[in-house]
């Protein structure tokens, strides 16, 4: 059986950058606080990813100066909803990958190699 | 390959959590509660047949009180949240605004069927929808919030359906809408902050409490202070002192005849004088009068004592046919008093 291995995009391929991407597709838009909240990091880490994310335009900001004070509320562009689709499908093909690959077939050539 | 799957778990996970990111701020619980369960409470001490005689003043005046108070607290609610969402540099998610909305059709529809009971009737069942549209409410905020307050919303909604088919009086299910509202939200805010998180026992544990709270209050206090067994020996009508003040009771023997008087208005007829149904009593009934005229306090035989807005008692017309019979117009109905089953399927 030939499978190719799919290529994972490395800028989503982070624990923290996915959470973001993640957190933010569910609920549409945050703030920088509730980012830091729902994530449990610190703000030197988020802005961090968050800066990386936004440079590769998967993560757009704005200026919503609707109440006295005014926010900067980040939410996913369309390109980050594509990326995040993509990467979703491949980690899925990953598991698929891992179902069909039978555990005796791992262990066969080990127990040739023996004799 | 097992990270893999971690990772697509870490993902389902943010996802979830942002989905689940509507929250029903203490200042939203204590505004709807207690507005809520004072107009559920007292608008029967403002709103009444004695100041609005007329049914459609009467209407219209109910209609003006539920949109002035319901819609300012609407109103308050919404700024307040906003202020406190931009005090702690929050967004209000998308799902909260849409379900915001959501609740004011729901308070825009109780509204508008407490005012239409006055033209299409069931008035006996007013309390028991708006515990039902109460409960669909805070079920719509817990589908996007914590699981609590879902099975809470889903146990308000059972209570005022259970309610009503259990056959709980009015003023029953007049004090467990208050206390739904009144006892129900702020209580339901303060549970869900305990149980972030807990696990799922803890939680059902959590239902059991509100349920014990809101429903047991109300139904205790109706049962224990509602009727309560007059303390007097009963007497015959005929040896009765009608004009004795304090508490009397008033047995009615078998037989007794009581005239049933019709006050019905209707655009195409009208009551001939002396009109009316002359009944009489299957079994004795004891009548209880405080100052010489009833105070609603009923019991048939040796039976229960109940009360006649207790539930017990309701008239319900389950046919109504307009004919010609030897050559007379002739209207026939056929109604039920009290709680019996009806006789026959309704045509």
């Amino acid at each position: 059986m030939k499978s190719a291995l799919p290529q994972l995009d490395p800028l989503l391929h982070q624990p923290v950058r996915t959470r973001i991407v993640a957190f933010l597709s569910g609920r549409g838009e945050a703030t920088f606080n509730e980012l830091k909240r729902a994530l449990s990091i610190t703000d030197g880490n988020l802005g961090a990813h968050l800066g990386k994310l936004v440079e590769a335009e998967l993560v757009a900001s704005h200026e919503d100066a609707a109440n006295a004070r005014p926010q900067t509320v980040f939410a996913l562009t369309r390109r980050g909803r594509g990326a995040l689709a993509t990467y979703v499908a491949q980690l899925s093909s990953l598991v698929q990958l891992s179902a069909e690959v039978p555990a005796t077939s791992l262990r066969a050539p080990r127990k040739r190699a023996l004799r | 390959m097992s990270h893999a799957r971690l990772e697509l778990e870490s993902i389902q996970s943010m996802l979830y959590a942002g989905h689940r990111s509507v929250h029903l701020d203490r200042h939203s619980l204590l505004l709807m509660g207690g507005i809520g369960g004072l107009l559920a409470g007292f608008t029967e001490c403002v709103v009444n047949a004695q100041r609005f005689p007329n049914v459609t003043q009467h209407a219209v005046a109910l209609l003006v009180w539920l949109s002035v108070w319901l819609g300012g607290m609407c109103v308050a609610d919404h700024w307040l949240t906003r202020r406190a969402r931009a005090n702690r540099d929050e967004t209000l998610p998308f799902a909260q605004g849409q379900i915001t909305r959501a609740w004011w059709m729901l308070l825009a529809m109780g509204t508008l069927g407490s005012f239409a009971m006055f033209f299409y009737g069931g008035g006996a069942m007013i309390y028991a929808l708006w515990i039902v549209l109460l409960g669909l409410g805070i079920y719509l905020f817990g589908l996007f919030s914590r699981s609590l307050i879902e099975w809470i919303g889903v146990a308000t909604i059972l209570l005022g359906v259970t309610g009503l088919a259990a056959g709980l009086g009015y003023d029953a299910l007049h004090w467990l809408a208050a206390s739904c509202f009144a006892i129900g939200m702020p209580l339901a805010g303060w549970l869900d902050a305990r149980c972030i998180n807990a696990p799922w026992p803890r939680r059902a544990l959590a239902l059991v409490t509100w349920i014990a709270l809101v429903a047991g209050l109300p139904l205790g206090l109706a049962r224990q202070f509602l009727v309560v067994p007059p303390t007097a020996a009963p007497t015959l009508l005929a040896n009765a002192d009608m004009a004795a003040r304090g508490e009397r009771v008033v047995r009615l023997a078998a037989g007794t005849p009581v005239a049933f008087r019709l006050d019905l208005d209707g655009p195409v007829l009208q009551l001939l004088p002396n009109n009316g149904l002359t009944m009489s009593l299957s079994e004795p009934i004891d009548i209880v009068l405080r100052d010489g005229a009833p105070d609603g306090r009923y019991r048939a035989g040796d039976g229960e004592w109940h009360s006649i807005r207790d539930g017990s008692m309701d008239l319900r017309i389950d046919r109504l046919q307009a004919r010609i019979e030897q050559g007379e117009p002739i209207v026939r109905a056929h109604a039920v008093l009290g709680k019996q089953p009806p006789t026959g399927a309704a045509r």
